[in-house]
């Protein structure tokens, strides 16, 4: 009987307790072969990894320069929009405002989908740097998402807290920057690794422009594999296993930030105690 | 320098397009080293006054001037002038994600440049006088009230102000740590710092006052020193808002 290529390579590589085994495993760990062995296939999947990784941490910091960005604008069109005496500066924070404010309607009244193909077959339609047209489309998209989080973030913290800073006389943004953001922040992790998740998992439609990230990978083997469960598997296992992993790692940090005060007096009390012995 | 430290001129302040007028033209000037208490029911406007003075609340109208600069110029940067103001308030809005120490030592560091050392140094000194040594390390959430009030008035002082202005210091405390707040007042008045205090303390006004004046309805009623303001009341309004809370 002739075999087909893909077929023989099974056979040269698999251990005998395989081929001898039933026909069960026979054929899952073909599959299997197929899916991630032959011709170095889980070089694709890395790739794909690799490109997933990179897109989303370009993406996550745009999204969160645009995000803190815009929050602050309108957190500060908000509160001051009453106290500040017309002129220019006045104007333009009008006019930001309005800016941010169409721009949220927008970026959150739409599909990512449809925004990560207008901006790289329109907008970017001269250039095909895939992985740039994917971190502006997730970076603007996140952002959007990013700056109502913050907002909140900073509209729980007590008005005294900038009260108290202007009085000893940093500016506003001074104010911000060390005293009203670090506690916004803290606020606001949680809901911030929430969307950190979610843009990761968001970026497996990045394949409608063409760049090959994680899932796009699967598909390009599912194609010429000809198989489809394991592929599938595979990437949904490693998309899995990131999110495990961040949320594991920002459950870490949160819990340090919160802690931190108390950890902190603990030291300092063990160091009393220590000189008392 | 001028005589006066600050000097208000004629300071309006409405809401809502002037059907709530807070302060309705109040005139009032602090010398140096002075000690002003401003005493009134509430809704007097007496806080809105305060606020005023350093521009936490924007007046309407009239000015404010401050060792003879007009701060409610625009031309003039208000934060440098803030720096010569601490402020104590109510609610002592200490910063919570730092400790007593960084919560004192932020603004002269950033704002004055000092050092690390030098600015410790003088928070630690500070924390002496007002017996919070051993604190410099904890997080405000882990002080009683009448702490916290004691780290917010050395927080300002930190800033080596010129004038301290304190919005009810003791009105949110319990009544046993009203007087451990009111001491260390006391103790900046004889050291001669120029404070104006709202307050509802009636002994501390006239303990310690240069000054008092009595506000109502966004207007000042009667002004002088404690002797003329408690023992010898001219205005009606006074006579009846003292005979309720002496």
């Amino acid at each position: 009987m002739k075999v087909s290529e893909t077929m023989q390579a099974f056979l040269d590589t698999a251990p005998d307790w395989i081929l001898n085994g039933p026909e069960w495993l026979n054929e899952f760990c073909y599959s299997f072969f197929k899916s991630f062995i032959h011709d170095s296939r889980w070089m694709q999947y890395v790739e794909g990894l690799g490109n997933t990784l990179l897109l989303t941490a370009l993406a996550l910091v745009l999204g969160l320069i645009i995000g803190i960005v815009i929050s602050i604008i309108r957190v500060s069109w908000d509160n001051m929009h009453a106290e500040l005496r017309p002129g220019v500066g006045k104007f333009v924070l009008r006019i930001a405002n309005a800016i941010s404010k169409i721009y949220l309607t927008v970026i959150r009244g739409t599909p990512v989908v449809v925004q990560i193909m207008i901006i790289f077959f329109v907008i970017m339609a001269s250039s095909n740097n895939k992985i740039l047209a994917g971190v502006i489309a997730f970076g603007m998209n996140s952002g959007a998402y990013v700056a109502e989080i913050i907002r909140s973030g900073i509209m729980s913290i007590d008005k005294g807290q900038m009260e108290a800073g202007r009085s000893l006389g940093f500016g506003y943004v001074a104010t911000m920057r060390h005293i009203i953001l670090p506690q916004a922040f803290k606020n606001v992790l949680p809901a911030l690794v929430n969307e950190f998740i979610v843009l990761l998992k968001e970026t497996a439609i990045a394949g409608y422009v063409g760049l090959t990230d994680l899932t796009r990978a699967a598909n390009i083997v599912r194609g010429v594999a000809y198989v489809d469960f394991l592929p599938l598997l595979g990437v949904a296992v490693v998309y899995l296993i990131l999110v495990l992993f961040f949320t594991w790692l920002m459950g870490k940090l949160e819990r340090r930030l919160r802690v931190g005060n108390i950890s902190k007096q603990m030291r300092s009390g063990n160091k009393k105690k220590e000189v008392a012995a | 320098m001028s005589e006066y430290i600050i000097s208000a001129k004629n300071v309006q302040k409405y809401f809502n397009n002037g059907a709530i007028k807070a302060l309705d033209g109040v005139s009032a000037d602090i010398k140096r080293g002075e000690v002003v208490v401003v005493i009134g029911p509430s809704g007097s406007g007496k806080s809105t006054f305060l606020r005023c003075l350093n521009l936490l609340e924007v007046p309407t109208g009239g000015s404010v001037y401050v060792n003879g600069v007009d701060i409610t110029d625009k031309k003039n940067n208000i934060n440098v002038h803030r720096q010569k103001m601490g402020m104590v308030f109510q609610h002592f809005n200490l910063f919570p994600h730092k400790t007593i120490l960084k919560n004192m030592t932020l603004a002269p560091m950033q704002l004055l440049k000092k050092s690390k050392e030098e600015a410790e140094a003088q928070a630690m000194k500070l924390l002496e006088r007002v017996g919070l040594p051993d604190r410099a390390d904890a997080y405000p959430h882990q002080l009683s009230g009448g702490q916290k009030q004691r780290i917010a008035i050395v927080r300002a002082l930190c800033m080596d102000p010129e004038v301290m202005l304190f919005d009810e210091p003791t009105s949110a405390l319990d009544p046993e740590m009203v007087g451990e707040v009111l001491e260390v007042m006391k103790q900046l008045a004889a050291d001669g710092m120029t404070m104006v205090v709202v307050t509802h303390e009636m002994g501390f006004a006239r303990e310690v006052g240069d000054r008092v004046i009595f506000m109502d309805e966004g207007k000042i009623v009667e002004m002088g020193t404690p002797q003329q303001i408690f023992d010898n009341p001219q205005a009606p309004r006074l006579k009846e808002f003292l005979s309720k809370v002496l």
